[in-house]
């Protein structure tokens, strides 16, 4: 597919649009990386003297590997259940016949409004009174009621604009209700389920609150980095951050060398 | 995102997994977890309070796994707690001596019995008999770490008047930092009232005039400020990067700056200021309360444990003989001369309802005003 | 990907073949299509309306009910309560008094207006400067490298909102790198606070939301059949003419949906204003979290207001539907 000519003249201007973006959203965080490698106890220009005993430090302290993992099984848990019931929320609210669906729309899209304490805190003293104890599952409980909304709005963003006549089409060919979802309207769905599943994992790995209240004695990376914030910004966080986005970094582009290596064998 | 590929197969996989993790999800969530089991200690503190080497030697030596979860503040923890009702999830918790009413109105603690602790006589003996730390003729919790109200200047701009009055001065426009609760009971006694509440039982209109008061002077003053600021974390950073000269701080977070070699002073003010102290407390209902008292009794056992509280934490230690272990550096950075010492008063748990309920008004006044 | 025919006015790139290569994957769907459990499931479903629905519907209304209300009517029992926590003994006793001290103090509603105002800003400000990001990024860059332009956009989220809202403050404190470099240059003698004010404040949280915005575009951007922009070329249509009649008004769901996220997201968020702005910005959820955490503990007048803002933000977001999404989004409302 040929990359498209619109918009010729402004094209440069929309390319340099873009690249201003990338460094507002860089610029911040290279600094943060600078800081990393600063010999004090706390961030500060001029960085002055360097060292990289903060990364020695962090690469060998346990509480934060052990609660980087925890914080990705956390993720990973909420996006499957997130994503799953967000977009069952969608495909229900997005069905002509049904009258309810002003409300549930709603209501579907009530946590993603209720401030973080808040909602922590009443969904403790909801699951309380449910007799369910506090661990890893009410936390991932917690974060995927929080997710699902984003979810929803995703999938009904693209759903809407989704002819009806595929979904026809594959039953008048003999589909079931179940594969034509399967085989037309989650592929047609597909993009808008994966920025909803990002959103997912990150509203997760970054929930501190919700966890807070939610969780049990084991640390996510979030309640780390608050709790070691009582001491000071120090270096050291600085560094967890930039192992954190390195991983990040060569995750996803290894993830995007595999697809492109998948599609042109 | 469209470029990348998935087959329908493995959507299918993706969905069935789901579809069976969502009907586990009630057996998951109904696992109880091991919160009440003997020989595990559950304590809620922040990070830094507990030094890991003793941590590891009391789980070797008593055979306790402890278990900690980090706070960042008191309020978390009453949440927490109150949240939690009746069936705790922690034993051990943190809570700041004027806080205690609080807690001990909402029934979270128990009471601290003495006798069953051994080390209690390694306190200094002026917190062992604290009129803030009992109520109701019961001890409520072991004094760890002490901190106080101080006034913190950047040395390079701001000279020392040994008053409160450089909060206020026109020179510092847009250049001090507070935290308003604080602060307000901080000017109430700079203006010559009572800012701890204590004389002010069953008179209401005199507490509230003096508070009104306090008020009304730190929104006349409010050109004077920079940020209001809550955490620790954020007036070390504020500092650092010269964003404020001049603040009310808590002397941790400040001291922790000085350690660290920054130009910045630590002082108490001819008007005096409010100190306070850390106490670690046994929950009400703690499901290990018996392994709470041994840990303790542990903590307050050995005065190198107080002194490497000190050092992580920049606070004053509250048992005999840390002093001695603390390098030069770290002893001046975590005391005051003597004159300056009898300026502190500690904070109450007299009247705390009144005093409550005034100082949230008035802060959330002046931050809107 | 298989291409379709020019004339398909929505291209749906994935979902449009589907039909026509069924059979390449039919063995794995026939099996299940085969199987006696399947069919007899699916069976009773197609002949009883009933089921059908009570399964396609029940479950996602099952989990709204338990997830998204039980938590909140346990807000609101909590709001009409006198005092909470309830002491031993004593039976609760409920009142309105608490939406009463809301209503009749501006000092607590005027926080409302202000978080309401400067959501609706920063939802204006990404949208506006967010979209030429995701036009770039869906029609101008080649297909094959559009996921790592995104990925360029997409990492620096994942160093958490402390982080983020903490390198802000490097960027533009008094001595943060903006100033030194301003000051190494001779620009300037003295810093300019650029901190604690409504510019930082507004800096932070946009760094903080502008990627709900970023994907929905990008989402419906990347949909917009490109035959149809070369045929308005073609045909004599300028840039603007093209934005107009074309792009706008087939990216509108990406827009509505957007600026929903944003919104909705703005005002509830709490630490980044906490940590970036001044002495009179205090937004709503500082309000409301004090009393909670204040030391004379209120939650339940807290809850009140917490209702009060859930009602509020909802109803506008609604309201924004209506008014932009038209009669389209106007099916969901």
């Amino acid at each position: 597919m040929a990359a498209a000519r619109p918009l010729d003249g402004p094209k440069a201007a929309l390319s340099a649009a873009y690249w201003v973006f990338v460094l507002y959203l860089l610029g911040p965080l290279l600094l943060m990386t600078a800081m990393s490698f600063k010999a004090a106890e706390f961030i500060a220009f001029p960085i002055g003297e360097t060292t990289l005993d903060w990364y020695a430090k962090v690469v060998h302290d346990g509480q934060f590997l052990s609660a980087v993992g925890y914080s990705i099984l956390i993720a990973a848990a909420t996006t499957l259940f997130a994503t799953v019931i967000g977009t069952w929320i969608a495909l229900v609210v997005s069905a002509e016949s049904l009258w309810l669906r002003s409300l549930v729309f709603a209501l579907a899209c009530l946590p993603a409004v209720v401030p973080g304490m808040i909602q922590a805190i009443s969904v403790r003293i909801f699951i309380a009174t449910l007799d369910v104890p506090t661990g890893t599952g009410a936390i991932i409980f917690g974060h995927t009621l929080h997710a699902v909304p984003f979810v929803m709005i995703m999938a009904l963003t693209r759903l809407r604009t989704m002819p009806g006549s595929l979904v026809d089409a594959a039953r008048d060919l003999g589909a079931d209700p179940v594969v034509a979802f399967l085989r037309v309207t989650l592929p047609y769905l597909k993009p808008a389920l994966y920025g909803g599943m990002i959103f997912c994992a990150l509203l997760s790995i970054d929930d501190f609150v919700r966890t807070f209240f939610l969780g049990g004695y084991r640390t996510t990376l979030p309640m780390l980095i608050f709790a070691r914030l009582q001491g000071g910004m120090s270096p050291e966080i600085n560094a967890m951050a930039t192992l954190v986005l390195l991983t990040t970094a060569v995750v996803g582009l290894y993830a995007e060398q595999l697809t492109r290596k998948a599609r042109t064998r | 995102m469209g470029d990348i590929k998935t087959t329908r197969r493995s959507a299918i996989k993706l969905l069935g997994a789901s579809a069976a993790g969502f009907l586990a999800a009630p057996a998951i969530l109904r696992s109880r977890s091991a919160f009440a089991q003997s020989n595990v200690l559950n304590i809620t503190t922040y990070d830094k309070f507990i030094p890991a080497d003793f941590l590891e030697k009391f789980q070797a030596d008593t055979g306790i796994t402890v278990n900690i979860r980090l706070t960042d503040d008191q309020g978390k923890q009453y949440n927490l707690l109150t949240a939690e009702g009746a069936n705790p999830s922690t034993d051990i918790v943190t809570v700041v001596g004027h806080r205690f009413s609080q807690f001990i109105g909402s029934n979270l603690l128990a009471p601290l019995d003495t006798a069953r602790i051994a080390s209690w006589n390694s306190l200094i003996p002026a917190y062992q008999q604290a009129d803030w730390l009992t109520t109701d003729g019961k001890t409520w919790g072991l004094p760890i770490l002490a901190g106080f109200e101080c006034l913190a200047r950047n040395t390079d701009y701001v000279e020392d008047t040994g008053s409160w009055d450089v909060m206020f001065a026109d020179a510092n426009k847009s250049a001090t930092s507070y935290i308003v609760s604080d602060f307000l009971s901080i000017t109430m006694r700079y203006l010559g009232d009572d800012g701890d509440y204590v004389t002010y039982v069953d008179k209401p209109d005199v507490a509230q005039a003096a508070t009104n008061k306090a008020r009304d002077f730190l929104i006349q003053h409010k050109d004077k400020v920079r940020k209001y600021y809550d955490a620790g974390s954020e007036i070390q950073q504020m500092f650092i990067n010269e964003d404020v000269y001049v603040a009310q701080g808590w002397s941790g977070p400040i001291s922790k700056l000085i350690m660290d070699g920054h130009p910045i002073a630590i002082s108490v003010p001819k008007e005096g200021t409010y100190g306070f102290v850390y106490t670690l407390n046994v929950v009400n209902n703690a499901p290990n309360a018996d392994n709470a008292y041994k840990f303790i009794e542990a903590v307050a056992a050995s005065p190198e444990v107080g002194a490497a509280m000190t050092r992580q934490s920049g606070f004053t230690s509250t048992f005999a003989g840390v002093e001695a272990i603390l390098d030069e550096k770290e002893r001046a950075a975590s005391t005051l001369p003597a004159d300056q010492v009898e300026r502190i008063t500690f904070f109450s748990s007299v009247n705390r309802d009144m005093k409550n309920e005034m100082v949230d008004r008035a802060t959330a006044e002046i931050k809107a005003a | 990907m298989t291409s379709l025919p020019a004339d398909t006015t929505h291209r749906a790139e994935t979902g449009a073949k589907a039909p026509a290569s069924a059979p390449r994957y039919a063995p794995g769907y026939g099996r299940l299509m085969r199987s006696p459990f399947y069919r007899a499931t699916l069976g009773l479903l197609a002949e009883n309306r009933a089921a059908r629905l009570a399964v396609f519907i029940g479950v996602p209304l099952l989990w709204i009910a338990i997830a998204h209300v039980g938590p909140i009517v346990q807000l609101v029992r909590i709001s009409l309560l006198q005092t909470y926590p309830i002491t031993d003994g004593s039976s609760p006793s409920y009142t309105f008094a608490n939406y009463w001290a809301f209503l009749s103090e501006p000092l607590y509603s005027l926080p409302l207006m202000r978080s309401v105002v400067f959501a609706f800003c920063v939802t204006l400000v990404t949208l506006i400067v967010v979209y030429p990001v995701a036009y770039y990024v869906a029609k101008i860059v080649r297909p094959q490298n559009r996921t790592r332009a995104l990925l360029l956009l997409l990492i620096p989220f994942w160093a958490g909102e402390v982080i983020r809202t903490f390198s802000v403050i490097m960027l533009l404190a008094n001595r943060g790198a903006l100033n030194v470099l301003l000051r190494e240059i001779g620009l300037i003698d003295r810093p300019i606070p650029m901190l604690y004010n409504y510019f930082s404040l507004s800096f932070g949280v946009i760094y903080l939301v502008c990627l709900y915005m970023l994907l929905p575009l990008y989402s419906a951007l990347e949909k917009i059949p490109n035959h149809l922009l070369d045929a308005a070329a073609d045909l004599g249509a300028g840039p603007f003419t093209r934005l107009r009649r074309i792009i706008l008004p087939l990216s509108k769901d990406g827009i509505v949906s957007g600026c929903s996220l944003v919104f909705l997201t703005t005002i509830g968020v709490f630490a980044t204003p906490i940590l970036l702005g001044g002495p009179s910005t205090g937004l709503f959820p500082e309000t409301i979290a004090a009393f909670f955490h204040g030391a004379s503990d209120k939650w339940p007048v807290g809850a009140a207001m917490a209702v009060v803002m859930l009602a509020a933000s909802l109803g506008l977001a609604a309201l924004f539907m209506r008014l932009v999404g038209g009669k389209r989004s106007a099916r969901f409302l």
